[in-house]
Parts: C-alpha cells; structure tokens; sequence
C-alpha cells in the first residue's frame, strides 16, 4: 500500500506548563485502511488527531493530503478535504434537534436554506445507509448510541473519505460497537480510511490493518494489525517495564477491623445521563490500601466523585467512618477528615492562580475565621521539602510550576491532610518515576503509620499491584473482586480490565 | 501568515504595566483627537490633562475612590462584579440623613460626645445598609443563579429613585429656600477642616499651599482610607473569607472540592463589599457632600461608576488601588476641564471612562496569553 | 371618545414604546443567542437614539435617523462580535466599557443637534407612522424568528450560542456566524433606539442615557427567553407599564418618582419569578453565553 492520502509530518505541540503532547510525530493515513492509534492516556493520541482536524494548530510540522502541503486552521476546512472526527463526548448540540446538528456542515446548501428542506435530503441519504434516527428529535433526548450514530451517519453526509474515531466506540455497548466496526469495514472497503483511537489492544488488533503507538508524546512504532501480537503492542504502550512488575511490592499493611469507606449497592449518573456506577459494594478498613484497577472511563471517576460528596448518588448508600455521607456533600465528607486526590487535579485539585500557602490554608484553615499563616507554612515547608517540590517559595502561585510539581503540590497537601480516609485517583499521573515512587510509599505509609484507609484508583496497573493490600477492577461501571496481589491473578484481572 | 492565541507558558514581566499604561493613552488620545475634531488646540488639550493631574482637586476624589476601589476590590477578587456601588453609595446615606437631622439632631444643648457618637453612628449604620443593598444582589446571584451585573446595575436606579422618593417625602428640607433637597448636615457632625491660609501671590507657592489646605481639610478622609485600605489588606491576606474570595476567584471549583460552600462566599463577598460601600459613602455624606440634591440621578458625581474603572485598572493588586486612583480622579478632573458642552465635563470623562475601560478589558488577555505569528 | 376611538390612540400612542422596547430587545437576543453576552446594551441605546438625532436634523428626515443609527450600531456589533470571538476575553468586561462610551459618544453627538435646533419635534416620525412602525417591527421580529427557527444560519446561530466547540466541530465558521449575528442584531437595536427619540420622546436630552431604559430592554429579553415572538407581549407589557406609568401615577396621586421605581422593580421581580420557577428551564440561556470561546485548552 503506497497511496498515502494524508501524512502528517514531524507534528510538535505544546501547552501551557510546558506540557508536551506531541514530540515530532511522524505518520501517514492511507486509503482503504483501518489504522489504530493505541497509547495510554496522555500519550498523544487525541491531540495528533485534533490537529488533524483542525481544533488545535500544531506548533511545529506539517500536513500533507495527496501530496500537497495544506493548512487545516479549522474543522470547517478539514471537512473540506473529506476529513470528519467522531470523539469520545458527542459534539452534537444538545438543543438543537438531529437534523439542524447534521445540517450545520453541508456545504451543498446555503445559510438560508430551511431546515425541512435539508431533513428530506437527509432522510433520504439516512434511508441510504441504513440508519433509523427520527430527524426531528431533539439531540438531548438520544441515548448515547444514537448520538454516535448520528456522528457516522454526519461523516456520511460529508462525504469523508477519513473518518477520525477519538475512542468514539469506547462507551459503547458489545453488540453496537461490533456493528460499528462492521460499518466501519464496509467503509474501508470502498476505499476510505478510518483513525480508531483507543486503549484497547484487543480491539485494536481486532479491527486495524496498521497499529501505531504512542508513548508520551512519541510514534513508538507502526506494525501491521494482522502480525502483531498482544504483548508486542503491551511492551510498545507501555515500555519494556510492561512485561514484568519492576516495582518493588511495598509492605503489606495489617489493615484493623473497623470499616472505613463503605459503599451499598450505588449508582452514580455519568454526564451523558448513563448509569456510571452500577451497584457498586465496597469496603475499605483501617489501614488498608484497596486499589481499583481499570481503563480510563469504566465509572471510576463518577465512583470517586460520589464518594465525596461531588457527585449525587441515584442510589445506594455511602459510609465513612460508620457515617452516612450519601448525597450529604462534600463538606461532610471533608469533615471527617477525608483527603482526595482528584482525577482532575487543575479543577478539583488546587486553584493554580493563588499561592502554595493559599491551596494548603483554604484546605487546612477551612473552619477558622482567621488564618494562622504561621501553621499553614509549616505545613507548606515541610511538604516542599519532603516532596522536594521545585518552587521559589510557600508563596509563589502555583500556575509558575512545572506540571508534575503541581501534580506534587496537590498529591502532598492532601495525603497530609487525610486523617481517616484517601481517596486517590490517578495520584501519580504527571509525575516522574522518582516521584512517583514517593507518593507511593507516603501514600502506603500513611496506611500502615496512621491507619488511614485508603481507596487507590489508578490506570496504572503497576501501581495498583505495588500498594494495595486488595485489588478490584472497574469495568463498565461495575466492580469485580476483590482478589489478593499476588502474581497469578494479575493476568485474571488485566482480562477483566479489557473485556 | 496568521495569529494564534495561546496560553503563556511563563508570566511576562512588563505586560501589566504596559497594558495599563496603554489603555490610558488609547483614553486619554482618543478625547484629545475628538476635542481637536470639534475644534480645540492640540497642544491646549495635552496641556489640560497634564495640568489635570496636579491640581488640589484631585485629593479628595482620589481619597473617596480609593475607598471605593477597595470596596469593589472585595468582590471583583472574587470575581463577583459588584457594579452596584452607586446605589449602594446613595441607599447607606440615607440612615445618616435620619439620624443627623431627625433621630438626633444637633442643638446647642447637645452633650459633646453626641457629636462623635452620632458620627460613629452613622458610619457604622451606613456600612450596614450598604451590605444589605449589597447582599440583595448576592442572594439572587448565589441562591437563584441571576447574573450579579444586571442586578447591580437596576438596583442603582432603584436606589435612585428611592432616594428621590425620601427628599421628595420625609427628608425634605425646610431650610432650603425653594430647593428640592434635604437640610444640611449640621455643622457638628461635618467631617472636615477647614483652614484658612494666606495667598503668597506666587502662582506656583499659591497652588502648593492649596494642596496643604486640601489634605488637612480632608484629613479624615486621608484616615478613612488608609483605615479601609488597612481593613481590605487584613480581610485579604489573614481572614478565612478573605481567601475563600480569592479561591472563588480564581477556582470555584476547588473551593468546593476543600468543602467550603461557594454560595456563602459569594453571598458574603457582595455584602462585604456594599458594607464598605456604605463606609466611604458615610465619609463622604459627612465630609462633603453634606445634602442631598433632587433628583439625584442628575445630581450625582457617578463615583459608584469611577470606582468601577479604579478597582479594574488596578489589575484587582490591592497596593495599586491609590494610584489607580489617583490616574482616575486626576482623568475625572481633566473631563471637567475640558468640558465640550457645558455639561460638566461629562461627556469626556465618559469617553475617557468608556475607551480606557474598553482597551483595557481587550488587551487584559496578554496577561494570561500571547499571540503568535504562525507562517 | 368612542371605544374603537380609545383603542386606536392607545395603538398609535404605544407603537412607538413597543417598537422601541421590541426591537432593542429582540437584536439584543439575537446577539445573545449566538453566546455573545450584551452588557452595552444600555450605553448602546442611548449612543443609537442619539446619532438618530443628529442624523435626523442634519438631512431632515427620521428615516435617514433611523438607518444611520442602525448602520453606527451595526459596525460596533460586528466589532464586539469579532473581540468576544477572536480573542479570550471578558465578554462582561467589554459590553461594560461599551457601555460608558456609548453614553459619551451618544452625548457627543447627540448634543450639536440639539444646539442647532432645539427641539427636535420637527424631524421626529409624524403620528401617522406609528402603524407603520409598529408593523415593520413585527415584521422584522417575525422574519428573525422564522431564520433562527427555520433555516441552517438560524441552526448555526443557536449551535454558537449553545456550544460553540461542537458547533465548530460540526463544521460552523463560529467567527462568521457571530459576525453575522452581531451585524444584524446591533442594527435592530439601532434601529429599536431611534425610534425612541424620533418616535415615543420626540425630545432629545442628554440625560436621558441615565433613564436605564437599556436595562428594562435587557430584562424584557431575559424574561422571553429571547424568543421572537415572546417578546412582543412582554414589550408590549413592559412598553406600556413605562408609557402608562406617570398617567396612571397622576391618576392615583402618586409621586413621579414612584412611577419611575415601579418599572425597575417590577424588572428585578421579572427576574426572580423567571429565575426561581420552572420558568428557568424554559427561559434558559444559550449554555455558552458569555463564555470565553478559546480552543487550546487541555488539562495535565
């Protein structure tokens, strides 16, 4: 295969922080091709695929489509080229009703065209390819299915001959996606070419002719779909450290007889109105460390959520500490001595326009009316000083520091903080392996010393296995186990992971 | 070739102070080029503005926006935009008005600590109905979802309108010759020194010593402000609410996630800030104005507006607050100087206002981006 | 008087007020519809009703008034349209200033007019247009209202309002579309404000910016939902509470200033019962509106 419709040549991108997503990414989409695009979150996959599109500009590098050089400053001019995105989160406007939302991009009508006009030729080209969506209905009222449907049915009506899938197909149910995929065949078939983003390797290797992988920030490799072997792919994704656990098993801690965090039967509402949660019992004691493994986007985020109180429960019950917090917000929650390390960390986290001093007083200082500076720097020095966090002071903002030492700032105030409980989710994400390493053992200390029960939810298996004293994984918003760390189980639930 | 917008990666050194001093030029030329469209000497107008910013005027406006910036400060920090402040002004007058001229008026029988308790009064009287004029706006805003602004901005007419109600009705004065307003304020309760100082005949030693006889005349204002500049510094830097307001601020979200509760705090912020709305208005009701004029919508000097301009040109930095304004008094000073049209210089401190103001919030975008020239 | 005979002057008295009120409202809502929040609206009505004046006197008639105040306001539209959309920056912010210097620009030149001529009754609309006005106002809310509903700019309006990144990603030019927005719906408001010096006052002074009037508008298109057609009772409601309110006041021995208050009140009232009913959802603003449109965003 030789017919290279679209390269995408020596692609670099920065964000604020000095954050590099894409380090000189070289690739080419070729016609007729399914081709995978497989790395961990944060890799770069998503942004690669949105400089293609046109959301974001590249700072560096350049796109190439059937050999000429072209700027894409826009979707609008990226649909002009036959290229449409389908992402993870539907961008549909909810208000609108699906055939406005597939009117916006036909460039064969004008501004002043009616939209009953446009729905019969849209009905029409639906009747075409086979798709049953009520024109008329209103966005919001579509189940997520539908508003990914909607999203191909939309690539169609473009005309693309690349379509952009941005883990379009992860939320989606087994059955649906199969006949996505088969859609997606047909599509190759007739000469056009599909980018599938996901972390799944199984999926990759199921449906893509090339898997290219990206590992924080850099093309790792291409290989053919058909001769690659899942732990090739695993050992590109991850490095070589995948194949083997590298990290030294920290003590096991003696966790007491007291329940600590305690869930009943909860459910918790994802943004798209699904059920994100879906009956989830657990337990965590005094001084144990329960790790939930999982693939980004399996219900962990709305399950932590919840368990602070950020979140409404639709049903069930929340325990801490003997208490019932259900849908008793946050306050509550922080009340009993909880410290949350979020899987946003820049929202949730730490206000990075205000001082080191500031985050810890505001979190620290919550009941009193005046603030005891004096304490708060104590604090602050001797959280800089453990975490060896690279600032020019307790009262330097915290939006002048590298990433991963606001990842640290935020990690450090809040296993400080905690006096019952931790909820941890992603606690090393942004960091180096050093560092790493530190929060993992103060994080297992803080088990073991203060009987801190703690909840880890985390993507990276290593580390799951590396702290707790339990391991659940989370998938599609249910929870399996738990099993003990041990090594025979480790490929149980790295299946359970991705099935 | 085309621009793009991109977050900095690190701070710029000089880009507050170039953005600030940017805007006033784009201000202060855009009045000097509309003045010498309609027929003014360029060189009498450049003149003007300087001259502006080194008469004896300039103190007691910079005194009172200096309160008032702070007091908007409060709630912009929070970014709460409390747009009320000339409402809030003229609603925290009207217990001072009842209680220097009916509750407790002054006669010469009056016991002598009756002056400063009446004065302590109606301060601490007027900081109260300037919170809860304030703290209107606040409930509406953190407890049904309206957009502060707006609310801000009808209850300055309503306040308006109130106040002309109260001069019209119970408030109108019987010594006013034919006048439309309230009695004077008492001799007693003035706070307000006057002196008498000799003319030198020397121009220069002359303006000079009008400088003095101004900052001693106002002398209790020279203590209200730095005492609400000192009240600002200590709510920022060492109360609770301080720094949740700055939280809010910055990240609503995160306050949320400490467990504090966001509607409180901003409900609180409105309110803090009406609160020294009323102080500086009592300062002001007290040591200047002294009556009330109707119809106030007319009458009023629109420092409920000023302060708006001076709380955002400091860039929310509390230290920038007197200099800020100071730049904004001695500008208000100079829209007097150059009136058009006879109508008080109005119409060009509006401009003035109104161009500063709109190339600041345009270019206050620098501080957190940067554009760039991609090929 | 007859009935039909009340109810004709009661038309030809109001046209006027509700064209005003209706047609300031209903281009501040088409801006307001694309997400681009209006804070200028008052500072913008007065600056229109008085480059209306001065238009007016200088060629004789009001009805170059109303197109120049129309094309004025049009230009400024497009401006803040293209500063709220280009650039990362306080929509609030910007409508604010706007604000103060549309009340000075608006003083500037409104102030020459009344020098030259004093009053300007003489080139103000005769009572004979009020029909028409009243008319075209309707028609220009009903051909609004039929290409927001109807037709792909009217989707791509909303889309822009409602979340401009999908829209984007849909493949709307959001730029364009609020450009557009901006363009049309400034000139409404343009147009809306002539007419209230050289329709309803038929008397310019320059310190009618501080009657707040703008802000009435602005309530009466957040109480519609800044819907078409909505709006035209509500206009005609809020029109005639202003218009009636210093008669009615007489009436019943109450004081101007009563009758001044009552319209503001009643606007914060509008607001509450708006905002803390069901009517909310209703009523809810474009999800967008306000927010800073800025692509580059990621988190660590």
């Amino acid at each position: 295969m030789s017919d290279e419709y679209i390269v995408l040549k020596e692609i670099s991108k920065r964000f604020a922080g000095g954050v590099v997503a894409l380090d000189k990414v070289t690739i080419d989409i070729r016609m007729g091709e399914v081709l995978a695009l497989l790395g961990e979150n944060g890799a770069g996959k998503s942004t690669l695929i949105k400089i293609l599109y046109g959301v974001y500009s590249a700072d560096e590098g350049s796109i190439y489509i059937n050999g000429r050089r072209v700027d894409v400053h826009s979707p609008t001019e990226a649909i002009k080229y036959g290229i449409v995105m389908v992402s993870q989160h539907p961008q549909l406007i909810d208000t609108l009703s699906v055939v406005e939302n597939l009117a916006l991009g036909l460039r064969n009508f004008n501004a002043f065209t009616s939209i009953r006009k446009i729905s019969s030729f849209i009905l029409e080209k639906s009747r075409e390819f086979g798709v049953k969506v009520d024109p008329w209905e209103k966005v919001w009222r579509l189940t997520y299915t539908q508003k990914q449907l909607v999203e191909i049915l939309r690539a169609m009506l473009l005309k693309a001959r690349v379509i952009l899938l941005d883990e379009a197909l992860t939320y989606l149910p087994l059955e649906e996606k199969k006949k996505f995929y088969k859609f997606i065949k047909e599509f190759t078939a007739k000469g056009g070419s599909t980018v599938v983003i996901t972390h799944k390797i199984p999926e990759a290797l199921d449906v893509a002719d090339r898997i290219a992988v990206l590992r924080r920030g850099r093309l790792v490799g291409i290989v053919e779909g058909t001769s690659a072997r899942i732990e090739d792919v695993r050992r590109m994704m991850f490095g070589e450290s995948a194949a083997e656990i590298t990290y030294e098993k920290l003590p096991a801690s003696q966790p007491g007889g007291r329940v600590v965090i305690e869930t009943q039967d909860l459910w918790v509402t994802g943004d798209f109105g699904e059920d994100a949660v879906r009956g989830v019992d657990l337990r965590v004691r005094e001084g144990e460390v329960v790790g939930i493994a999982g693939i980004v986007g399996n219900g962990q985020r709305e399950l932590t959520q919840a368990l602070m109180g950020l979140r409404k429960a639709s049903r069930g019950r929340i325990l801490i500490d003997g208490r019932n917090v259900t849908n008793r917000g946050i306050h509550e929650v922080r009340e009993v001595g909880v410290g949350y390390i979020p899987d946003s960390p820049l929202a949730l986290g730490i206000s990075i326009d205000n001082s080191m001093a500031e985050n810890i007083a505001a979190l620290y200082q919550r009941k009193s009316a005046l603030i005891n500076w004096s304490e708060v720097y104590k604090v602050a020095s001797s959280l800089i000083e453990t975490y060896r966090i690279v600032i020019p002071g307790a009262d330097s903002l915290i939006k002048v520091l590298s990433g991963g030492n606001i990842m640290k700032a935020v990690v450090s105030k809040e296993i400080n903080y905690c006096k019952k409980a931790l909820i941890a989710h992603n606690p090393t994400r942004a960091l180096d392996e050093v560092s790493a390493a530190m929060v993992r053992r103060s994080i297992k200390e803080k088990a073991i010393n203060n009987g801190v029960a703690v909840l880890l939810v985390s993507e990276d298996l290593d580390e799951i296995y590396q702290v707790s004293d339990s391991i659940h994984v989370m998938n599609s918003g249910k929870l399996y186990g738990p099993f003990p760390p041990d090594e025979a189980e480790r490929s149980k639930v790295e299946h359970l992971m991705v099935i | 070739m085309r621009f793009i917008v991109v977050r900095r990666t690190k701070p710029h050194q000089y880009i507050k102070p170039l953005i600030i001093v940017l805007s006033l030029l784009t201000g202060m030329i855009l009045v000097a080029i509309l003045l010498v469209l309609i027929g003014a000497h360029p060189v009498t107008t450049l003149v003007t503005i300087a001259y502006s910013f080194i008469t004896p005027q300039v103190v007691k406006d910079m005194l009172l926006l200096t309160m008032l910036g702070c007091a908007l400060l409060i709630s912009f920090k929070g970014a709460v935009w409390n747009v009320g402040a000339e409402g809030q002004l003229y609603v925290a007058i009207i217990p001072i008005v009842w209680i220097t001229l009916y509750a407790v008026p002054w006669s010469a029988s009056s016991p002598p600590h009756q002056q400063v308790l009446v004065i302590l009064a109606s301060i601490t009287v007027a900081a109260l109905f300037g919170a809860a004029w304030g703290a209107i706006a606040g409930a509406l805003r953190a407890y049904v979802g309206i957009d502060e602004v707006p609310v801000t901005l009808i209850m300055n007419y309503v306040a308006y309108y109130l106040v002309n109600l109260l001069i019209l009705g119970p408030f109108r004065g019987r010594y006013v010759y034919g006048y439309i307003r309230t009695d004077d304020l008492p001799d007693a309760y003035k706070l307000s020194i006057n002196i008498v100082m000799q003319r030198t005949g020397n121009a220069f030693l002359d303006g000079f010593l009008e400088f003095i006889r101004a900052i001693v005349y106002y002398a209790y204002w020279v203590l209200a402000a730095i005492l609400v500049a000192l009240l600002t510094w200590v709510v920022f830097n060492y109360t609770s609410i301080g720094l949740r307001i700055k939280i809010l601020g910055s990240n609503p979200e995160f306050l949320k996630a400490v467990g504090v509760d966001a509607r409180k705090t901003i409900l609180t912020a409105l309110a803090l800030s009406g609160s020294l709305v009323g102080i500086a208005s009592a300062i002001y009701y007290l040591g200047d104005l002294t009556r009330l004029t109707y119809p106030i919508q007319s009458q009023t000097a629109s420092y409920g507006y000023l302060a708006i301009l001076v709380a955002w040109l400091s860039m929310l930095e509390l230290p920038l607050i007197p200099l800020s304004a100071y730049v904004v008094s001695s500008l208000r000073n100079a829209g007097r100087n150059m009136q058009i049209f006879g109508l008080g210089g109005l119409e060009s401190t509006l401009i003035l206002l109104g161009s500063i103001l709109l190339t600041y919030s345009t270019l206050r975008f620098l501080t957190e981006y940067e554009v760039r020239v991609v090929k | 008087m007859s009935l039909e005979q009340y109810v004709a002057n009661s038309i030809i008295e109001l046209a006027p007020v509700f064209a005003t009120f209706y047609l300031v409202a209903l281009g501040h809502s088409l801006f307001e519809k694309a997400g681009l929040l209006d804070l200028a609206i008052d500072g913008v009505f007065f600056m229109g009703s008085s480059i209306a004046v001065r238009a007016a006197v200088a060629s004789g008639s009001p009805i170059v008034g109303t197109v120049v105040a129309a094309i004025v306001t049009m230009l400024l539209g497009v401006a803040l349209a293209f500063l709220m959309t280009y650039l990362p920056i306080s929509h609030g912010a910007i409508g604010l200033s706007m604000m103060f210097l549309g009340y000075g620009i608006g003083i500037i030149v409104g102030y020459p007019a009344r020098l030259e001529v004093g009053s300007i009754a003489m080139y103000a609309y005769s009572e004979g247009w009020a029909i028409a006005i009243m008319a075209i106002s309707i028609a220009i809310g009903a051909t609004v209202h039929i290409i927001l509903k109807y037709t792909k700019l009217g989707a791509a309006i909303r889309a822009c309002g409602e979340n401009p990144h999908a829209a984007s990603s849909l493949g709307v030019n959001v730029l364009l579309t609020r450009l557009i927005a901006g363009a049309v719906g400034f000139a409404i408001m343009g147009a809306g404000s002539s007419f209230f010096t050289l329709a309803w006052q038929k008397f310019w002074d320059p310190k009618s910016y501080t009657l707040g009037y703008g802000w009435l508008a602005f309530t009466v298109a957040l109480t519609s939902g800044r819907h078409p057609i909505v709006l035209m009772p509500i206009s005609l409601v809020f029109g005639g509470l202003i218009f009636y309110r210093v008669r009615i006041g007489v009436m019943y021995g109450v004081e101007k200033d009563v009758a001044n208050l009552v319209p503001f009140i009643a606007a914060l009232a509008a607001m509450l019962i708006c905002y803390a009913t069901k009517l909310k959802k209703v009523l809810a603003p474009p999800a967008s509106l306000g927010k800073v449109y800025y692509k580059e965003e990621r988190t660590v």
